[in-house]
């Protein structure tokens, strides 16, 4: 389930998408990249430096929050290892070093150039646009963090809860989600939104993408969740089938690019 | 305890309407009206209910108040009911239990929605509101993906294909076909319906529902007053709601809806009778797969034998068990989301006084059912009707 490249030189870690440096894939970037490097290597505490200022788009929560809910790693401004961020490419690096390192180069997947600029403009319209009313409070999205990006439910009654809720089926209060879920989950069911079938939020790189798969799947613990299938472009899901899950851009919205978890079919 | 008549019913013809919200409501109320044998005036009125999701699209206040204003009901208290596609239905239950308490005789319940006039990316962001935003429908979900979700899941868990769903879009398009209400009155081949485009695998455009413009309204009096204004009033018998977890994903099961099951059971205690009394029903089929499912649930058919209950032909009109969908159900009729549960009552009313085009007429009903859905099942009103009291 690699939808990275890594490159280790001793200490020092290079990644960027499968795609090589130019292209981050079609729901990739910077932040996608480190997350996916980071769940990689042993966790330790970041130095982040300046990189929020390479994201194409602003997050709409913070970078910490994103590293800290879906990786173990700690952000901490006075922290030895340091992440840098290549300008030009989508290549990131974890060294020991403060100065920017020498690049390595990549082996890279083939890719349409022409889907890439379409996806690229989709992305940019999308996130300039106003939202098309799929309303979820500002509050709301960041209570929601851990589990969204880290998926860590609730305990009630020993059998856990996810995504989170304020009060049980009782109407007693169920406290913060601290229980790790796996991180993989079976196919319930499945099924591909053609582009007229899909949600405003998608609607403009669905014809891009040949339509966006979304799965129902449940968790060895029993929560059951819903999610977009990312890197399916050689797979169709199947139920019974094993995915497991990977930080992506989910949507754009008034300003702000909103990440999220997105399901990974799992070869068996 | 009083019992609740309806002695007037009217709507709209479904489809691209060519009138606005205060046209087609006061359309919709006059042939009410108009259909109330003995005459009725609308300042007779004391409560409304107006069910409507997104009036036009837009989430305007006071929108009821607006609506009674321009159909002679000035002054009366009035209210927008919202509870999804399940709106109207939900407007009629409220109106039942307004009567039903003795706080008032006359009540008008109805619903209204404008969905044509719309740009495209409208009206998806519209029916895409009354499912789990933060973690359905920015997962990807529309209401097509979320049924399709559900076809997919009844096919692995029971002997049925999508060929069963075909069969519900083929009856359905052949009942519509003589309603002069019906959006799309037009016959289906199987052969086509099989073979329409995906729009959520393995849901094709035949497996969907139009959008529809449209307005329907109900006029209900309270028993001693039902004589006053006709000879032959239908009887409501019988109300029922109930609710579910609004997402798929915190069901226990996907191939029921368990809000379907408590309403109708209640409606059906309430009426004092069961399903096997039901002459015909008219069932919430914005999606196929929502027919086979609400087979099961309102207990015409066991678990798992939906598909198997269409393909053999047991909701068709006059020939099976019990004729589901005779006006065409939302798939040929059209769904004016709001307008849609009061619609499924002005049909029962229709039919039951043996008033619709003869073509259509289900022979000797006596006992009818409507079945209004919100969402994808998180909110239901079933209620049971009767020629006799």
């Amino acid at each position: 389930m690699m939808s990275i490249a890594i490159l280790s030189h001793g200490e020092n870690h290079f990644a960027c998408s499968k795609y090589g440096g130019e292209w981050a894939g079609p729901d990739g970037d910077r932040l996608t990249i480190l997350v996916g490097l980071l769940k990689k290597v042993p966790a330790a505490s970041l130095n982040l430096h300046t990189f929020e200022d390479f994201l194409d788009y602003t997050p709409s929560v913070s970078v910490q929050d994103i590293v800290e809910s879906s990786t173990d790693w700690r952000v901490d401004e006075q922290a030895s290892i340091h992440l840098h961020a290549s300008k030009s490419n989508y290549i990131l690096a974890l060294t020991t070093s403060r100065d920017e390192p020498n690049w390595p180069l990549f082996d890279a997947l083939p890719y349409d150039m022409g889907m890439k600029s379409q996806l690229d403009e989709q992305w940019k319209i999308e996130v300039e646009g106003v939202s098309q009313g799929a309303y979820v409070s500002q509050a709301q999205h960041t209570i929601a963090t851990p589990s969204r990006l880290g998926l860590k439910a609730q305990v009630d009654h020993e059998q856990l809860v996810w995504p989170p809720r304020q009060l049980n089926a009782s109407g007693k209060r169920i406290e913060s989600a601290n229980e790790q879920l796996s991180e993989t989950a079976t196919i319930l069911t499945w099924t591909r939104l053609s582009a007229a079938g899909a949600p405003s939020e998608f609607s403009g790189r669905a014809p891009i993408l040949d339509g966006v798969s979304t799965v129902l799947v449940q968790f060895p613990e029993g929560p059951k969740g819903v999610f977009m299938l990312a890197d399916d472009e050689q797979n169709d899901p199947a139920i019974d089938a094993s995915v497991g899950f990977d930080v992506r851009r989910l949507y754009g919205q008034d300003g702000m690019m909103h990440y999220g978890l997105k399901a990974i079919l799992l070869q068996s | 305890m009083v019992d609740v008549a309806m002695v007037g019913a009217g709507q709209t013809k479904f489809g691209n309407h060519p009138l606005g919200l205060k046209g087609m409501w006061a359309e919709a109320i006059e042939k009410a009206v108009n259909s109330v044998d003995n005459g009725f005036d609308s300042t007779d009125v004391e409560e409304a209910f107006i069910g409507s999701i997104a009036f036009g699209g837009s989430q305007l206040g006071n929108t009821a108040a607006l609506l009674t204003e321009h159909s002679g009901m000035e002054g009366v208290s009035v209210r927008r009911v919202e509870n999804a596609c399940a709106s109207s239905g939900f407007a009629l239950r409220d109106a039942w239990m307004a009567i039903k308490s003795g706080q008032t005789d006359v009540v008008v319940a109805g619903g209204i929605e404008k969905m044509n006039d719309l740009s495209a990316s409208r009206k998806r962001y519209w029916l895409g509101v009354s499912g789990d935003t933060e973690w359905e429908r920015l997962a990807g979900l529309t209401f097509p993906g979320t049924y399709a979700l559900t076809a997919r899941r009844y096919f692995h868990e029971f002997d049925s294909t999508h060929d069963d769903l075909v069969h519900v879009s083929v009856k359905n398009h052949m009942h519509g076909f003589e309603n002069e209400a019906a959006h799309l009155r037009k016959q289906v081949s199987f052969e086509k319906a099989q073979s329409g485009f995906m729009v959520a695998d393995p849901l094709t455009l035949y497996d969907c529902c139009p959008t529809s413009d449209g307005a329907s309204a109900i006029i209900l009096v309270a028993d001693h007053l039902a004589h006053k204004f006709t000879d032959s009033p239908i009887w409501v018998k019988g109300s029922g709601a109930g609710s579910d977890h609004l997402a798929l994903h915190d069901r226990p099961s996907i191939t029921q809806l368990r809000a379907t099951q408590s309403a109708a059971a209640k409606a059906y205690r309430t009426a004092g009778i069961s399903a096997s009394d039901v002459d015909l029903a008219e069932v919430h089929d914005c999606f196929t797969i929502a027919e086979v499912l609400a087979t099961e649930d309102l207990g015409f058919t066991g678990r798992g034998l939906g598909g198997a209950f269409a393909r053999e032909g047991e909701g068709r009109r006059n020939e099976g068990s019990v004729t589901i969908n005779a006006s065409g159900g939302l798939k040929s009729k059209g769904h004016p989301l709001g307008a849609t549960g009061t619609g499924q009552a002005v049909e029962i009313f229709k039919q039951l006084r043996h008033e619709v085009e003869p073509e259509r007429q289900v022979r000797d009903a006596e006992i009818g059912l409507t079945h209004n859905v919100g969402g994808s099942g998180a909110t239901c009103a079933v209620h049971v009707f009767g020629r006799q009291r």
